[in-house]
């Protein structure tokens, strides 16, 4: 009985990481180096423009998960990250490109994003 | 009794001398063969170094033709005399349209040393097709590259493999704005000959590194002066490429970047194979720019590795060099790679930069261990 319990348990563990692996490395199918670059770019742009206090981004991937990250980006609900104008007037594949970085390294991806 | 004895005596004493001398009778025979060896196969006008280089220039005076009759695979690509037209013996008869047609013009052939029969023979056909100044150089290339202040001319194909390889600095010895930057051979840094004292920093530290200097082919003087300079500096392994650019052109197309920073695949990322080879054979051949923050770099970069750290970049970005390909590392490939897409925004009109998509764990003391990405 433990022995079938110790499989099954196992097993369950196997299936949770290979998804999670699976999802992480499937990812949005944007440029995440080129999605970070663009991120800080925004925010430099919106510091040069007043709407914010620091060129240095607040936010960082890894405050959410990639669920939530996904929810995010797949809403298009921008407005936590502030500079609206900024954000809208980024193009589709810059977008994608940040949500990549995002969600390639939020806290539940297998490399979260340090403060570097 | 007395006649043997006498005999005898005679017979040691000669023995005696003949070991004195160094002498037994099989050598005496062979140095008597080797004396009327039949030296008939070698063409009747034989002349020396001295005479080539006399009659040597760059560009090649019109009414002297120097002529490799070596093959041309095996050999001439290789190395050969610097000006010297490749006609092997064996394609000699289908390569006459080769030969000037002035037949007064001083042919001098050449091949593999003194055993070699390949120029006496071509010599002789050329003498056959009418030609009335015809020599032959009979210690050949392998002499020649050993004589004081000499040096090889390589072809584009043994060019091409040395910058796969990454086992020599290219130099392209033409002016930076009117030829350099219109194309250039890939790899290769640019130090006019006009300026070589001024930048032959940039020739690597090991004097022993091959170094192939090209410009605008055979009528350009630059790469020959420049190889020459570099000798004298200590060089050991300098050639040039005497057909220089417009035979790579011809051979391989325009300006090519890359070619030994080559791409990884990735959008920016270098092969990670080529850049841990450049780091073994000629890592001054790129410039590495360590993106981590100064504690990070104080405790171990490459030995190359010049530190400017990501959020410094933007205000640096012009003090990048345009003469060498750029590479960012960092450790994870995150800052180097934000490094790449801000000099590509910021810097288009660097064409050769990369970076590095890999783990990086540096040791100290220059040593490193690069762990090659999952995902790519």
């Amino acid at each position: 009985m433990f022995k079938k319990i110790t499989i099954l348990f196992a097993a369950a563990l196997f299936i949770l990481v290979s998804n999670t692996i699976l999802v992480a490395s499937e990812g949005p199918g944007g440029n995440d180096r080129k999605g970070k670059y663009t991120y800080r770019k925004v925010y430099k742009a919106c510091s040069e423009a007043g709407q914010v206090e620091s060129a240095t981004p607040k936010i960082s991937p890894a405050n959410k998960t990639m669920a939530e990250w996904k929810a995010i980006f797949e809403a298009k609900k921008f407005n936590e990250f502030g500079c609206e104008q900024h954000w809208a007037a980024l193009s589709d594949e810059d977008v994608l490109d940040i949500y990549t970085y995002f969600y390639g390294h939020a806290s539940d991806s297998p490399s979260p994003a340090t403060c570097n | 009794m007395k006649n043997n004895l006498t005999n005898i005596m005679l017979l040691v004493f000669l023995s005696g001398l003949l070991l004195l001398t160094g002498c037994t009778p099989g050598q005496t025979a062979k140095t008597a063969e080797s004396q009327t060896e039949d030296r008939s196969w070698m063409f009747h006008d034989i002349v020396d170094a001295e005479f080539v280089k006399a009659h040597m220039d760059i560009p090649m005076p019109a009414n002297v033709m120097l002529i490799d009759s070596r093959p041309y695979k095996t050999k001439f690509i290789q190395g050969h005399i610097p000006g010297a037209v490749s006609i092997p013996f064996s394609e000699f008869d289908q390569k006459t349209n080769l030969l000037p047609q002035d037949k007064s013009a001083l042919l001098i052939f050449y091949c593999e040393g003194e055993t070699c029969k390949l120029s006496h023979n071509s010599a002789r056909k050329a003498e056959a097709l009418g030609y009335k100044n015809v020599k032959v150089y009979s210690k050949g290339y392998p002499e020649w590259v050993t004589l004081k202040g000499n040096y090889p001319s390589v072809s584009a194909e043994q060019v091409a493999l040395m910058i796969s390889e990454n086992k020599a600095l290219i130099v392209d010895s033409r002016p930076k704005q009117a030829k350099y930057d219109k194309g250039h051979v890939p790899t290769a840094v640019n130090i006019p000959d006009t300026q070589f004292d001024e930048l032959k920093g940039k020739l690597p530290r090991d004097l022993k590194t091959p170094v192939v200097f090209y410009c605008g082919g055979l009528d350009c003087p630059l790469s020959h002066k420049s190889a020459k300079k570099a000798i004298e500096m200590g060089y050991t392994d300098v050639s040039v490429f005497s057909l220089g650019y417009p035979e790579w052109e011809k051979l391989y197309g325009g300006s090519a970047p890359a070619v030994a920073a080559k791409s990884g695949g990735v959008e920016g990322a270098i092969d990670l194979d080529r850049f841990v080879s450049i780091l073994a054979n000629n890592p001054e051949s790129i410039v590495i720019v360590d993106v981590r923050d100064p504690d990070e770099f104080a405790k171990g970069s490459f030995k190359t590795a010049v530190n400017i750290p990501v959020g410094n970049l933007e205000k640096k970005i012009n003090e990048l060099p345009t003469d060498k390909p750029v590479v960012f590392v960092c450790t994870t490939g995150a800052r180097s790679g934000e490094a790449f897409y801000m000099t590509k925004d910021l810097k288009n009109s660097l064409k050769e930069v990369y970076y590095v998509e890999a783990g990086i764990t540096f040791k100290g003391d220059g040593q490193y261990e690069i762990k090659k990405p999952k995902k790519s």
